[in-house]
């Protein structure tokens, strides 16, 4: 149905929401000679329609101008993604037409509760995307004015915080300012970022815990932020209460958490890297090109994801993150699995 | 956000000129709505290069008009050949297709159009005086509260279970533990999953739906020359046109029925998370409690059609008014509307009808006026639709088996689901054959997990103290209903028993 | 069998198929608390509370129909699974048939697959009779879906040698 009257779903994904103008989309420029020769799939762990989706849309919609190539995005979430992981690391040949784009917060999180069936050397991510720092926040009818009003509650009473899921590390963030500083909270998974807002909005949950994307994109007459995990507040008053920014959580707890974020990266097979170096190298230049290009700062705004949040990272960059959330992970294991270990 | 007569009245003949996205996307909405495994959500998904590319006011008429007619949609196969083609539609084939093998299959799909349309044309008026009101609803209905309603929906595997108590009830407690299987809610800890990742979210509704019932049922309906019985068959080719009003006039005369059943799917839909499935159990079960004739449930009982039918349609338009009233999509359609809002630039929330009023209340003017050509152009179709059910099981029964185990693929496209649904067709045989209620079944695996949850999460905020699901007066209110709406039909019973002692 | 014990049958209840669905709900119930034995509450609560009564339905179920075997009020046939008698082969044939369409989708695509099935399973439930009503329908039948499924909603299906020929056309 959708051929007769517009470019259809999967084609039109491969042309990219930020290109934006709903011309039909070239195909695949096959001519070219030696890589890419044909479309590069990209496995998604998460829904469509999802952020990942969107902010791949935008990323691949200016990436296809410097490979050449088209990119086929399918989507396998369930799991918490891990279905999306198995079948890539399972199914998906080892030969550069194959990329993953996964989110490494939540997802290294996921291996630390349980180990998936590959190997975690098995595959590596290469090249961030974006950084999305978690942040604490209330309903615009709340009582809490700021994180202090919050600390000081939660040394009385347990407080009740709405998160998308326990091995998150937005849940982490406010485990480890309870720990810090004596306040109890009590987490309460909602499966997804909707729900999470949802349950802080109609005020069965006391304040909420999320990546700043999705609380930001409300509107402090909806949502006020109190606190963010990372090394500054980059997005300002997108991220405040009452006027005032929300303050990081070293900087107001003089703690030294590692910046707890989603951040979404494309990820590949080692092997595939063994195998053709010369494929991963034309990937690693081109990906480097589109973060300077103007038509992407464009797609970017118009998904309404803020464009501070865009930071580009390289292989040795998500090695160290990867690295610091399973540490800090680790730690906090017993509290996501439920069981003392 | 108080209701504006000015607004309305021009906007409503406004809408009237877009007929002709209106009309293309009701077709599209009854095609998908009927087709197990799609539904408006995943269409809008679908489609969502043509939407995205519209004009923000003609996409929202589009998807407002096909996630209404998708919902009516769902009844039709629901009523013919016992296959529900959402999981709203499950109450549906209780009552809908005992009337079909009894050969009133056109009355059946007259009297669910009529109370689809007029509990839908309703509800959305009541929700367009009542928005701001409503929106309420999502902030005092929490997780202890919606533990109640769902037993409310759960305790109608009793009342299916009446016939054969032990066996019914069996039925339903199996659904609750296949339901249960996946991941916790809370720390997501996988549990009967056989190994498989692909269970780790639960078992998925279409499967399950459609092995429990299309896949059973087209090994079972192999048995007979078509679906109709002998008295049906003689019945449906008499019939004419005469049935259709007959149907007609059967939902007209129930209208007060059609207003409070519809009336319990507007506050259930406005619940985020809760959806049409839950409200039409409830509707069913209220219709049965509240009764004359009990014992006609499930026999092809006009109320018990009409009841679910109503209610679903009343959900359509509960579900958006927590959209547009606070931001958040009461349901999977609404939250896919928001993404295409967004989109184009719309914020909602409180400030849409500042900013946007038109649009606002667009919505409903497009529900409003959806219904009305949407009855105009199906229920003439009803006469030609009901000839289904003549068509020869030799050639019924492989079709249904092809075209809904596809089905069960489309939602999440894993072959595993196909599989799955063969599974659930073996279970649902072997039910059917040896009188298991299937649909006993299905009330488990679609209530169970959401109770689950709900409880889970009330327990999980009150840290393992159970009297916190007594800890609000709206939900202590709500338990008295549930334990009177439960007893009452045993109380009634009682009282029927002894009146007949003593004469 | 002689007919003196065929007409006692037809007297007595069968229940042996009756017996199944609670036999396998036992077995699955079982399995499931075997798979969270050692989990957090969480995991348990719900399903040891659902489980534990399951259980006990079963167990009034069994008790019963032990009675009725014993007081000889019903037997142990299992004949109201697979009634009436005559449809017995077809059923089977069918059960295969639908399980070989869902494991060759993979292999023939969805296109091919689906045609085959529905070929096969007209032929077999007409007796063989049918063959042009079977064929002309079974072709145009796959080929709607094919044109709704593939094509119009690009559903993710297996692609088998139909769809790669067709490609060059959509």
């Amino acid at each position: 149905m959708t051929k007769f009257w517009a470019p259809s779903r999967r084609s039109f994904v491969k042309g990219g929401l930020a290109a934006a103008g709903l011309s039909a989309v070239p195909f695949s420029s096959a001519l070219s000679a030696g890589f890419p020769d044909r479309n590069i799939k990209v496995y998604v762990p998460t829904r469509e329609g999802g952020g990942a989706d969107r902010n791949l849309r935008a990323f691949t919609g200016v990436w296809k101008k410097y490979l050449k190539t088209n990119f086929e995005p399918s989507f396998y979430p369930g799991a918490a993604g891990r279905v999306g992981y198995e079948t890539y690391m399972g199914k998906a040949p080892a030969d550069c037409y194959n990329l993953l784009f996964g989110n490494m917060g939540p997802e290294m999180l996921n291996w630390v509760v349980k180990k998936p069936s590959f190997s975690l050397d098995d595959y590596f991510y290469f090249a961030r995307v974006d950084v999305d720092p978690s942040v604490v926040f209330v309903s615009a009818k709340s009582p809490f004015r700021s994180i202090d009003d919050v600390i000081a509650e939660g040394k009385k009473r347990t407080l009740n915080v709405g998160t998308s899921r326990l091995a998150h590390p937005a849940s982490i963030g406010i485990l480890a300012v309870g720990e810090h500083t004596g306040a109890k909270f009590n987490l309460i998974p909602l499966s997804g970022g909707k729900n999470t807002i949802a349950g802080v909005v109609t005020g069965e949950m006391d304040l909420g815990v999320l990546p700043s994307g999705s609380v930001s994109k409300k509107g402090v007459k909806v949502l006020r932020s109190l606190l963010v995990f990372d090394e500054k507040n980059r997005l300002g008053a997108r991220l405040s209460s009452f006027d005032v920014n929300a303050p990081t959580a070293n900087d107001h707890f003089g703690t030294k958490l590692p910046p707890l974020v989603s951040a979404r990266a494309f990820a590949i097979q080692k092997r595939a890297v063994d195998a053709h170096p010369d494929r991963y190298k034309a990937m690693n230049d081109t990906i480097l090109k589109v973060f300077g290009d103007p038509d992407y700062k464009k797609a970017v705004l118009k998904t309404k994801a803020p464009w501070e949040n865009i930071r580009y990272g390289d292989a040795a960059a998500c090695k160290t993150y990867a690295e610091s959330i399973t540490a800090i992970g680790e730690r906090f294991k017993p509290l996501m699995t439920g069981k003392k270990s | 956000m108080e209701f504006d007569w000015d607004i309305f009245a021009p906007l409503f003949a406004h809408t009237l000129t877009f007929w002709w996205v209106i009309i293309p996307a009701i077709f599209l909405g009854l095609v998908v709505g009927a087709i197990p495994g799609f539904s408006a959500a995943n269409t809008i998904i679908i489609l969502l290069p043509l939407t995205l590319a519209m004009d923000v006011e003609v996409g929202l008429i589009f998807m407002v008009a096909l996630y209404c007619s998708s919902r009516m949609g769902a009844g039709i196969p629901a009523i013919l050949v016992n296959i529900p083609g959402t999981a709203g539609a499950a109450a549906t084939p209780l009552d809908g297709y005992p009337m079909t093998r009894a050969g009133k299959g056109q009355q059946a799909l007259a009297i669910s159009f009529v109370s689809s349309t007029a509990g839908g044309l309703l509800t959305t008026i009541v929700a367009l005086l009542a928005m701001p009101w409503l929106a309420q609803v999502a902030f005092y209905l929490h997780s202890v509260e919606m533990i109640v309603v769902m037993l409310f929906g759960i305790s109608l595997i009793a009342t299916i279970a009446a016939r054969d108590t032990l066996k019914g009830l069996i039925a339903g407690f199996l659904g609750l533990m296949i339901g249960a299987i996946g991941a916790d809610a809370v720390y997501a800890t996988p549990r009967a999953t056989f190994g498989f990742l692909e269970l780790y979210d639960g078992v998925p509704l279409i499967p399950a739906l459609v092995g429990l019932f299309a896949v059973s049922e087209a090994f079972l309906v192999i048995e007979g020359e078509t679906i109709l019985s002998g008295k049906g068959q003689d019945l449906m080719r008499k019939a004419g046109w005469a049935e259709t009003m007959e149907g007609v006039r059967a939902a007209l005369s129930r209208w007060w029925h059609i207003v409070w059943t519809s009336l319990i799917g507007l506050v259930i839909g406005v619940v985020p998370g809760a959806g049409a499935s839950i409200a039409a159990f409830v509707a069913y079960q209220q219709s049965r409690t509240f009764s004359k004739t009990p014992e006609l449930y499930g026999t092809g009982h006009i109320e018990g059609l009409v009841a679910p039918e109503s209610a679903n349609n009343g959900v359509t338009s509960g579900t958006l008014i927590p959209l547009l009233v606070i931001g958040i999509p009461g349901g999977a359609t609404a939250a896919i509307m928001l993404v295409v809002l967004q989109y184009h630039g719309v914020t909602v929330g409180p400030e849409l009808f500042i900013e946007n009023p038109e649009l606002a209340y667009g919505v409903f003017t497009a529900m409003a006026v959806t219904y009305a050509l949407m009855i105009l152009t199906i229920l003439p179709l009803s006469r030609y639709m009901s000839r289904v059910t003549m068509v020869s099981t030799t050639y019924m029964a492989p079709l249904i088996i092809a075209f809904t185990l596809v089905g069960s693929f489309v939602p999440r496209e894993y072959l595993f689901d196909m599989y799955l649904a063969f599974a659930f067709g073996v279970l649902g045989y072997i039910a059917r054959k040896t009188g298991y209620h299937t649909a006993a079944i299905l009330i488990g695996v679609i209530l169970g997990p959401l109770l689950e949850q709900y409880f889970l999460r009330a327990m999980k905020m009150s840290q393992g103290d159970l009297t916190v699901l007594f800890s609000s007066s709206l939900a202590n209110i709500l338990w008295v209903l549930l334990i009177l709406s439960v007893g009452f039909p045993y109380a009634l019973e009682y009282r029927r028993k002894r009146l007949k002692e003593r004469e | 069998m002689t007919g003196d014990s065929m007409a006692e049958r037809r007297e007595k209840k069968s229940i042996g198929g009756d017996l199944v669905i609670p036999v396998a709900a036992l077995v699955f119930t079982l399995y499931y608390f075997s798979t969270i034995l050692d989990s957090p509450w969480t995991a348990q609560v719900s399903a040891f509370f659902v489980g534990a009564i399951l259980i006990a339905l079963i167990a009034a179920f069994l008790v019963k129909s032990a009675r009725q075997i014993i007081r000889k009020e019903a037997s142990w046939h299992f004949d109201t699974l697979v009634s009436p008698p005559g449809l017995v082969l077809r059923r089977l044939l069918l059960l295969v048939l639908t399980l070989a369409y869902i494991a060759l989708i993979e292999w023939g695509g969805f296109t091919l697959t689906s045609f085959g099935f529905l070929f096969l399973a007209m032929l077999l439930l007409g007796g063989g009779r049918n063959f042009r009503l079977a064929l002309l329908l079974s072709v145009s039948l796959s080929l709607v879906g094919y044109l709704l499924f593939i094509v119009a909603f690009e559903t993710r299906f297996p692609v088998g040698p139909f769809e790669a020929l067709m490609k060059p056309l959509f």
